[in-house]
């Protein structure tokens, strides 16, 4: 009793881990309380990532579905949430990848000199004009420093870490950084929103 | 709006991490979790519920019968006493916090008050040292574990209880949680032989 009490009465208890251990033994209720916590910031990524909702909403299924199959390999002692972002990014990359072998992109064609079109399924976040002018261009961004930018610029992730998941070195993913930010700041300064060479 | 840009590009860590996405993606994915998950169980029983923990566990432990060391198990089954002994049990187990009461009004305290249930766990946990001492060491020390992993889970659910009351899934993951450690108690009596207290 003197250890339950001495446990409740801390009230910087961390229970994710708990929810995580149950989720790895098969317990489907308490990943489903894991992915309502996490599904927020792994659509956000994938989103941002994507610049498509819909490709958003596969990604985040397809990585929550990969970390329920992975979560045995999970490491306790890591966040469940950087490896869930981790998975995540894997998803998106693979789904890029598979993306470049078919002709039909939308970045294709406007590099080919047409008019700058959004990408499918316009998304608009609810909040004030001044973020989602911020959102608008970093949609606009090419895919390697928009990845590098949402990473360690909105996700607060490290040089090296962002590298990590992009599968990148982290000196290469350091220096998209500064393009990154100085192609946000052209972006926003001459208000244009059509997708950028990479 | 009428900011500088640098100003603008500066606030990009201010930017929200989570965007909720546009439809609650949980029941598909969890069709799919359960079918992904099927492989693994080891009987037609696994895809029924979400208390797969102890029956994962069940196989670990179950037929192993041997001597044991009683010290650790001694100290465990007093916890364990001293905890099932008290009054209301919720309530005596969340005491000390502030949200605790209405977290324990909350819940759904009709299985853990049950009076049979009540009676079945004070038998198993009466007759638990007797019995961890007919178990070998290296088994012991795993019900020991897995024992003091149960109780973890609860302490950590009860404490985000204690911060969102209502909650029904942390309700619901809770008395899952009491299930997994009356499985593992019922589990120590069969390892250990037979049904009768010792």
């Amino acid at each position: 009793m003197r250890y339950m009490v001495s446990v409740v009465q801390s009230e910087s208890i961390e229970w994710e881990p708990a929810l995580v251990q149950r989720a790895r033994a098969g317990d489907v209720r308490s990943f489903e309380r894991l992915y309502r916590r996490h599904i927020g910031t792994v659509y956000g990524l994938c989103l941002r990532l994507t610049r498509d909702p819909a490709g958003a909403e596969d990604c985040a299924q397809e990585a929550f579905l990969n970390a329920w199959r992975a979560l045995e390999r999970f490491e306790t002692r890591s966040s469940f949430a950087t490896w869930l972002h981790r998975i995540a990014v894997n998803v998106v990359l693979s789904r890029r990848r598979k993306a470049a072998t078919q002709p039909e992109l939308p970045a294709l064609a406007a590099e080919a000199g047409e008019e700058p079109i959004e990408p499918p399924g316009e998304w608009v976040l609810d909040t004030p004009v001044e973020v989602q002018e911020i959102e608008a261009a970093i949609r606009c961004l090419p895919e390697g420093a928009r990845d590098a930018l949402v990473l360690c610029g909105i996700h607060g992730y490290s040089h090296a870490e962002a590298g990590r998941m992009l599968g990148l070195a982290e000196g290469t993913c350091t220096a998209q950084l500064p393009r990154a930010r100085a192609l946000l700041r052209a972006r926003l300064e001459s208000g244009v929103s059509g997708p950028e060479r990479s | 709006m009428n900011e500088p840009t640098p100003a603008k590009v500066s606030k990009l860590s201010e930017l929200p991490r989570e965007i909720p996405p546009p439809r609650d993606g949980w029941p598909a994915l969890e069709a799919k979790l359960r079918e992904a998950r099927a492989p693994l169980s080891e009987g037609s029983a696994e895809s029924q519920g979400g208390t797969a923990p102890a029956r994962r566990s069940r196989p670990r432990i179950t037929g192993i019968a041997a001597l044991a060391a009683v010290l650790a198990a001694v100290v465990v089954g007093i916890s364990l006493d001293r905890w099932m002994l008290a009054p209301a049990h919720p309530t005596a187990v969340t005491a000390g916090t502030e949200g605790s009461r209405g977290a324990s009004e909350a819940l759904p305290v009709a299985y853990v008050t049950d009076p049979r249930y009540l009676r079945e766990r004070a038998a198993l946990l009466r007759s638990l040292d007797a019995r961890l001492a007919k178990l070998p060491p290296a088994t012991r020390t795993k019900v020991l574990q897995s024992l003091a992993t149960i109780h973890q889970s609860m302490h950590s659910i009860q404490q985000a209880l204690g911060r969102e009351p209502g909650d029904a899934l942390l309700q619901e993951l809770l008395i899952d949680t009491y299930q997994d450690e009356m499985q593992v108690l019922s589990t120590v009596q069969e390892a250990s032989g037979g049904s009768g207290e010792t």
